[in-house]
């Protein structure tokens, strides 16, 4: 069973190498544009490009740890973009290829059940994929502060403390690890409606699936006058109750300075216990579960003729 | 109970069409059986619900199974080839071994690599399936398979679109690696001919209906074809032959439970190949 699981989970990064080759671009880009602003700061005198980093200069060890963690959420966030982008791409596609190209009938003609293989898409997108864009945040994260220690230590600085001793590198991590997973049970209702409609669609799988998004309050208008429909979906874009304790201005704020808080926490910043208490999440989850739940019967029942 | 594929009253429609019209028959264990018709004769349909892909009305069993509800079970034991293109064509053929090896309990890595040595598959282990050519992958697949241990194998239109010598090679390794008389196999093909000396059984469908169900042995005794000519032709005529055809300003007649003895006076006397008796049968069923 959990063997089946494993060999399912490696079959479905065989296939779909985009599910590492796109974050790994985004690595590249990252530190590339990284590497840019270094190399465009050292252009100025060393006064100005000290400044940014330096304690002995203007900027305060504050503004140093609020400009490193803010770099960091920064570039998490263009990581976090693409794997939007790639998760819907890939459940749309997860059930639908496989059927475009007839190699179902071959998955189907081995002793696999076909919720064990619906799963295994689910674990794709919720966990995997995820989990693999974590790792490249995290070694991006790395390498940039290398390349940053390097360049500070050229220009004279000590980057044990300017660098590694300003920013809680395990807390940004964790948190990363965490407000990643947390948006992908919180976008589980889309993940499971994308999941449908790969195995019920016959062409245009992004169509199909973002057209009902864009009809059904245009219908519910027509005859409700209403936008319950629109206020839920846009509702989960906007809302995710994790984050309801994060201002990102709040880092440059007086009061946090004076408070004098060691190291910047984003994990702490963060609301878990009212995101896992939240009704609406436990409701998306279920939501998740029923889209899950069709795909397989789709898949069990449906004549391939 | 010795059938290893036990039907009773199968029926399966879509909408108003009948697939399948109301079929029994049994397959039993240690046997080749072919199951030959024409396009749309219901073969593929009865096969799909051999392998649990779609529902029936009527009494199936497979290996003591029901197919459709006791799919995984039934799939530990029984293997198909629908068609050649169904492997998938981003897959290694390492990953495709890799994989087999994890998810079947009765697949044999030893067997299929060794299998694979004597095929031009043997040295592409990393290519994917769609840069191997159309007899490479039926190669790769037949490899898999006969490394599976399992009880019945279901074949359809196995060689379609491989060139002749493939289509040999194919048949030969299909005898020669995997057939034994643990084992069970039921083949569908349009090339009738290429299998007809290595069938036990065969069973002819048309419109959803069997109109022959008979073991090879009992062909020829059920049916003599007659070559004769002339007047020969007519009185022969008047014994009630199921088909007729000229080859050669020579007519050839052909006899269901024939008249030997009598038969004989009037030309020479041949069994009939599967393929003539195959279009005599289907003619006169729609006739």
């Amino acid at each position: 069973m959990i063997g089946t699981q494993i060999a399912l989970l490696k079959r479905e990064i065989w296939e779909y190498r985009s599910i590492y080759v796109t974050p790994i671009a985004v690595a590249i880009a990252v530190s590339l544009i990284s590497l840019a602003a270094i190399v465009t700061v050292s252009a100025f005198d060393t006064e100005v490009h000290l400044a940014i980093l330096s304690a002995a200069n203007i900027a305060g060890d504050a503004e140093r740890q609020a400009a490193l963690t803010i770099y960091f959420v920064g570039t998490s966030w263009i990581f976090l973009v693409a794997l939007g982008i790639l998760t819907i791409f890939y459940s749309l596609d997860s059930l639908y290829s496989e059927r475009k190209d007839k190699s179902i009938l071959f998955w189907r003609s081995l002793p696999v059940t076909d919720s064990e293989t619906v799963i295994s898409k689910l674990v794709m997108a919720i966990f995997v994929i995820p989990l693999v864009t974590v790792g490249v945040i995290i070694l991006t994260n790395i390498v940039n502060l290398v390349i940053t220690s390097i360049w500070i230590a050229i220009q004279g600085g000590d980057a044990g403390h300017m660098v590694w001793g300003s920013v809680a590198l395990l807390d940004n991590w964790i948190a990363a690890l965490v407000f990643t997973i947390a948006s992908a049970l919180w976008m589980s209702p889309f993940i499971g409606w994308f999941l449908f409609v790969s195995t019920v669609t016959k062409r245009a799988p992004l169509l199909m699936a973002f057209m009902p998004l864009i009809l059904i309050p245009i219908i519910e208008w027509i005859f409700f006058r209403s936008k319950v429909f629109v206020d839920a979906v846009v509702d989960r874009g906007d809302l995710n109750p994790l984050l309801r304790g994060m201002d990102i201005e709040e880092l440059f704020d007086e009061d946090r300075m004076q408070v004098n808080e060691e190291l910047i926490s984003l994990l702490g910043r963060l609301d878990i216990v009212q995101f896992l208490g939240s009704p609406s999440l436990w409701t998306g989850v279920v939501v998740c579960g029923l889209f899950t739940t069709a795909a397989i019967y789709v898949r069990r029942y449906r004549d391939e003729s | 109970m010795t059938s290893l594929v036990s039907a009773r009253g199968v029926s399966k429609h879509y909408g108003r069409v009948r697939a399948v019209d109301d079929i029994s028959f049994e397959i039993e264990k240690g046997r080749i059986m072919g199951l030959i018709g024409p396009n749309g004769a219901g073969k593929t349909t009865l096969l799909k619900a051999l392998l649990g892909l779609t529902d029936c009305e009527g009494e199936l069993s497979v290996l003591g199974l029901d197919p459709f509800k006791q799919r995984k079970e039934l799939m530990r034991n029984i293997c198909f080839i629908a068609d050649v293109a169904v492997l998938p064509r981003w897959i290694r053929v390492s990953q495709l071994l890799d994989f087999v090896e994890s998810v079947h309990p009765n697949f044999s890595r030893d067997k299929a690599e060794a299998l694979l040595k004597k095929t031009k598959v043997d040295k592409r282990r990393d290519s994917r399936v769609r840069e191997l050519s159309k007899g490479m992958v039926t190669q790769l697949h037949l490899s898999i398979i006969a490394a599976i241990d399992a009880k019945f194998l279901v074949l359809d239109e196995p060689t379609l679109g491989l060139d002749i010598i493939f289509r040999k090679e194919f048949y030969a390794n299909l005898l020669s690696d995997y057939f034994d008389e643990e084992r069970t196999i039921l083949v569908t093909t349009h090339q009738v001919e290429e299998i007809e000396n290595i069938l036990t059984d065969i069973m002819f469908i048309n419109e959803g209906r069997i109109i022959l169900d008979r073991t090879m042995d009992s062909l020829a005794e059920s049916y003599v074809e007659l070559m004769t000519s002339g007047e020969l032709a007519d009185e022969a005529r008047n014994m009630g032959p199921i088909a007729e055809r000229d080859i050669f300003g020579k007519k050839i007649m052909l006899f269901e439970k024939p008249d030997r003895e009598r038969l004989a006076d009037f030309g020479e006397l041949h069994t009939p190949s599967v393929a003539d008796l195959f279009v005599a049968k289907i003619k006169g069923a729609t006739a």
